[in-house]
């Protein structure tokens, strides 16, 4: 898949990328490309610091050395183009999912209002009930709208599948396989081995903080 | 400046959505203040004279202690689903997420401040009304302060539920302690009739407090926030 020529960024660099907490390192001078229209899985056992890379990626931890370029792009400009799903979902437990997604599309300056918001990602009627009477279904979906409303050309994707069914697995493969389709840069943690064999198109390897292999 | 002052409002807007809908922090807060009150009222009542001198004791105390569990809880809701990381990955400066915090914060303080001050002055015979201009002002100095500082530090806690209460106890309270001292002898001083020209160092020394947190917290929120 070729990059879509409007993504802000096709590339994401990190260069020697090392992240200490106190003495103990979590990542140590990590070199690796993620490139635009692919899935990059990356994996490693508990402990090999894969969070800490989605965390730097994501702007919310700052490496102790080294860089990560996202094209011409830093800060709150590079921060604009991330989308970022864990198992968490990150909205708040006591507004209505339109409540949250509305704050989000806000703060991202995403225009359109909450019924065209509703209207692109499919949203239930559960989308007017608080965040916190939702099942675990409903809230990954909400999660995807406020990770993806803001068209990211860097997707970060951190256990998303955890505590999904079937349907929820198959339907978050999809909406990643339409992100890569879209010229996104994907990147997925995951320990589910059939669901990183089914998406990946790369694999990062992280052992001890270290990266083993990029094949 | 403009989207800055923007994004403000909308965290602060987000969080007086939250507690108009579970008035969670400004009933239990407020609740833990009314009882500082009553209690103090009932300990520490002698004669109507003592009375009036422990009264700007007991009101800063239960505003004080009221106001940084506050400000707690509701970083705790940032905590929650782990909101926080969101809104830190917001395209916004990190600073406007600070200022529209301090200014949640700030009204759920007032709420309780609104609560307590009509109570203290009935059960400790405060007569508010001749020095009630100068006590909001004293009140919303000494506030903006230690509320400021909560707030700057109190983010920390929404980071890592294992340094929370450290943080409080160790940065917080101490570093809130001049702006507490301050207001606590303004208002002293002020119950005990004390003229605005008199008044007007705590003023200044309030007023300066209340510059370095703010300029502080605009500041240091980013970096405090980047482990």
């Amino acid at each position: 898949m070729s990059a879509d020529a409007t993504m802000p960024f096709t590339t994401v660099r990190t260069e020697g990328l090392t992240k200490l907490y106190g003495r103990t390192p979590a990542l140590v001078a990590v070199n690796a490309e993620l490139r635009a229209g692919e899935v990059t899985v990356i994996e490693g056992a508990n402990g090999s610091g894969k969070s800490t890379l989605v965390q730097l990626l994501a702007q919310l931890a700052r490496p102790t050395r080294g860089s990560i370029g996202y094209g011409q792009l830093t800060g709150a400009d590079a921060r604009r183009h991330i989308g970022l799903l864990a198992h968490a979902p990150m909205l708040y437990p006591d507004l209505t999912g339109l409540e949250n997604l509305g704050l989000f599309a806000s703060l991202y300056g995403v225009g359109g209002g909450l019924s065209a918001i509703r209207e692109r990602f499919e949203l239930g009627s559960f989308a007017e009930r608080p965040v916190r009477t939702c099942s675990r279904g409903q809230l990954q979906r909400l999660a995807l709208a406020r990770a993806l409303m803001p068209k990211p050309a860097l997707l970060l994707l951190d256990e998303p599948s955890t505590g999904l069914d079937v349907r929820g697995v198959d339907r978050l493969a999809s909406v990643i396989g339409e992100e890569r389709e879209r010229g996104a840069i994907v990147a997925l943690v995951t320990h589910d081995a059939p669901f990183a064999e089914r998406l990946a198109d790369r694999r990062l390897r992280l052992d001890r903080g270290r990266l083993q292999e990029a094949a | 400046m403009k989207g800055f002052l923007s994004a403000s409002w909308r965290i602060a807007r987000k969080d007086l959505r939250i507690e108009l809908r579970t008035k969670e922090v400004v009933v239990t807060t407020g609740l833990f203040a009314l009882l500082v009150v009553v209690l103090s009222s009932l300990a520490f009542y002698l004669s109507k004279g003592l009375a009036q001198r422990i009264a700007p004791g007991v009101l800063w105390v239960a505003i004080a202690f009221s106001g940084i569990m506050a400000v707690g809880r509701s970083w705790e809701r940032e905590r929650d689903h782990q909101v926080l990381r969101a809104l830190l990955l917001a395209p916004i400066p990190r600073g406007a997420l600070f200022v529209g915090k301090l200014l949640a914060n700030l009204l759920f303080v007032f709420a309780i401040e609104a609560i307590v001050l009509p109570l203290t002055a009935l059960f400790f015979h405060v007569d508010l009304l001749p020095i009630l201009p100068m006590l909001l002002a004293l009140l919303a100095l000494g506030t903006l302060g230690f509320v400021a500082a909560g707030t700057l530090f109190g983010a920390l806690s929404a980071r890592s539920s294992s340094a929370r209460d450290l943080v409080l106890s160790l940065v917080v309270f101490p570093l809130i302690a001049p702006a507490l001292l301050g207001a606590v002898v303004a208002t002293r001083d002020l119950f005990a009739g004390a003229s605005f020209w008199e008044l007007l160092g705590w003023l200044r020394a309030l007023v300066a407090f209340d510059l370095i947190f703010l300029a502080a917290g605009v500041t240091l929120f980013d970096p405090l926030l980047a482990d």
